[in-house]
């Protein structure tokens, strides 16, 4: 997969997250966890469940759903389904 | 015996992620809090509440001590909580301070300074807010009587027992939550409390490990744990789990149903309010397939009945609540309501028994099984923007309808709705429109809200 595509991964997965979350996207780094921050509750974590699997067009897997603690643990499990980051 | 007045046996009474508690050991705790709480008058606690240990023993002190409790969420809004202390005037405040106007006694615990003459009924046990962190004002007045009779009746019907462990798994201030406490304990069963929620790894860790017996939802938690693949985990040690604090979804009622009857467990679909203390009925488990869709029937020691003129599901039992409160003078009042609720919903009977709700005689809605009044989001947004507003939904969505020009008025209502009520912006929409719809007679359309604004 060329480079752009990745780049945009990562970008596509910052938006889900301020958007699901309802937080800026500024403030979105590899270290933000569930519920280090009020707005990532579990109404947010399965808006985002549900956005993420729009978006990329997948069905995540039950201990994926329970795994994904971080921005960066969604990326490594989002790998499992094909979609590269940098 | 009452439940909290508990038991001093060596059996596990309440299971945290760090410790496990014996009825013993809780029962010395509970007496080594008490002593805080000397007073030679009835006095009121205000607790903030987090599922732990020291929050339960300070909750069951303040009621073997003969004192009334109010309990409300660690996380309310702050605002909110300073007038709820200005209106009330707890004699004690438990959680982390420092709180205006309060000393720190123990610990978490804290004393007003000064204190003020104030009476509060004798059989005043508890105060719980009718829609736990979203906001309200009122609360509802139980008894002691109130919630010793329907921790009676869910440990009867539910079938607990002294071996059950059950996940306390909703907050303690929720009225859902605290009954599933105060049941157990009633039971001599064992409670597991944790503040992690159904869909973190470490909960079912926790679960697992703990040989849990049963679990509580919400619609929403249901909904959850259907995503996360709920019917594919073994989970040996489950016998039952319930379900209350809104219609569930009927598809869903019959796939957790199916699930149950497969492997051989029982899923109790409830229905109640915080002003029944809170549990009203319920459908057997071995009859959820056949009834789903139906609230079941009158749980033991209470009666249902439908109001003919209006179709009103009425509900009578000792765990009718005594009445609401609005400020501290309502805490001196008695039971107004001598056993009887008007719920608010409208329902039918089958032939069966089974009662069915059809509908709902006051505007609210529920979401995230919490309650919310939508006449009173459209005052509060109001007297905020100062533009009319109309407010409709579904048990799924709040529809919040704005008149104005102004886009920018959305944003600033999806910021006052996020402050206020803490609610994820899935459960709600805004729209700005013209003109609100209206019937003929002037009056606002709230069909055509509902309808027109999905």
């Amino acid at each position: 997969m060329c480079k752009g595509v990745v780049k945009l991964n990562e970008q596509k997965l910052k938006l889900i997250f301020s958007e699901a979350l309802e937080i800026d996207p500024e403030i979105i780094n590899d270290e933000l966890a569930y519920n280090s921050i009020a707005e990532w509750d579990s109404i947010a974590h399965m808006a985002l469940v549900a956005e993420i699997d729009d978006q990329f067009d997948i069905m995540l897997d039950t201990d994926d759903v329970l795994d994904m603690s971080s921005f960066s643990k969604a990326k490594e499990i989002l790998t499992k389904y094909d979609i590269t980051f940098e | 015996m009452n439940f909290w007045n508990v038991r001093s046996s060596a059996a596990p009474a309440v299971v945290t992620e760090e410790h496990t508690y014996t009825y013993l050991e809780l029962s010395e705790a509970i007496q080594e809090r008490k002593k805080n709480y000397h007073s030679d008058e009835k006095q009121f606690v205000l607790i903030l509440c987090e599922s732990r240990y020291d929050v339960m023993v300070a909750y069951l002190a303040a009621l073997q001590a003969g004192h009334a409790v109010m309990l409300l969420n660690h996380d309310l809004n702050e605002d909110l909580l300073k007038e709820i202390i200005h209106n009330y005037k707890p004699c004690w405040m438990y959680g982390e301070g420092p709180f205006p106007g309060y000393d720190q006694q123990d610990g978490l615990l804290w004393k007003r300074e000064s204190q003020i003459q104030a009476a509060v009924h004798p059989n005043l046990a508890l105060l719980l807010s009718t829609s736990g962190t979203t906001g309200s004002r009122k609360f509802v007045r139980l008894s002691y009587q109130n919630i010793q009779s329907n921790a009676e009746s869910i440990a009867e019907y539910l079938q607990i027992d002294s071996s059950e462990r059950g996940v306390a798994n909703l907050p303690l201030s929720y009225s859902y939550g605290l009954s599933i406490v105060n049941s157990h304990l009633q039971a001599g069963a064992t409670v597991l409390l944790t503040n992690e929620s159904i869909i973190s790894k470490s909960f079912w860790a926790f679960f697992q490990e703990q040989r849990a017996t049963s679990f509580a939802g919400v619609p929403f938690t249901y909904q959850m744990l259907q995503r996360i693949g709920f019917f594919k985990m073994e989970l040996p040690y489950l016998r039952q789990f319930t379900q209350a604090g809104g219609r569930l979804d009927e598809r869903l009622v019959k796939q957790f149903g199916d699930y149950a009857i497969k492997h051989k467990k029982r899923f109790y679909v409830m229905y109640g309010q915080t002003e029944a203390s809170p549990r009203m009925a319920y459908i057997p488990a071995e009859k959820v397939i056949e009834k789903a869709g139906t609230i079941g029937i009158p749980i033991p020691g209470g009666e249902l009945a439908i109001d003919r003129e209006t179709n009103e599901l009425l509900y009578k039992g000792p765990n009718v609540m005594m009445g609401y409160a609005e400020c501290i003078e309502d805490l001196a009042k008695g039971d107004e309501l001598n056993g009887v609720l008007y719920t608010g919903d409208t329902a039918e009977k089958d032939a069966g028994g089974f009662y069915t709700i059809t509908g709902r005689t006051k505007r609210f809605v529920k979401l995230f099984g919490l309650r919310i009044n939508l006449d009173e989001v459209e005052k509060r947004l109001e007297q905020e923007i100062h533009l009319p507003v109309a407010c409709s939904g579904t048990d799924d969505k709040m529809i919040i309808v704005i008149e104005t020009e102004l886009e920018k008025v959305n944003n600033m209502v999806k910021h006052y709705i996020e402050d206020t009520y803490k609610l994820h912006k899935s459960a709600y929409r805004i729209h700005t429109v013209d003109s609100i719809p209206r019937m003929s007679n002037g009056k606002t359309d709230y069909m055509a809200i509902k309808d027109g604004f999905q």
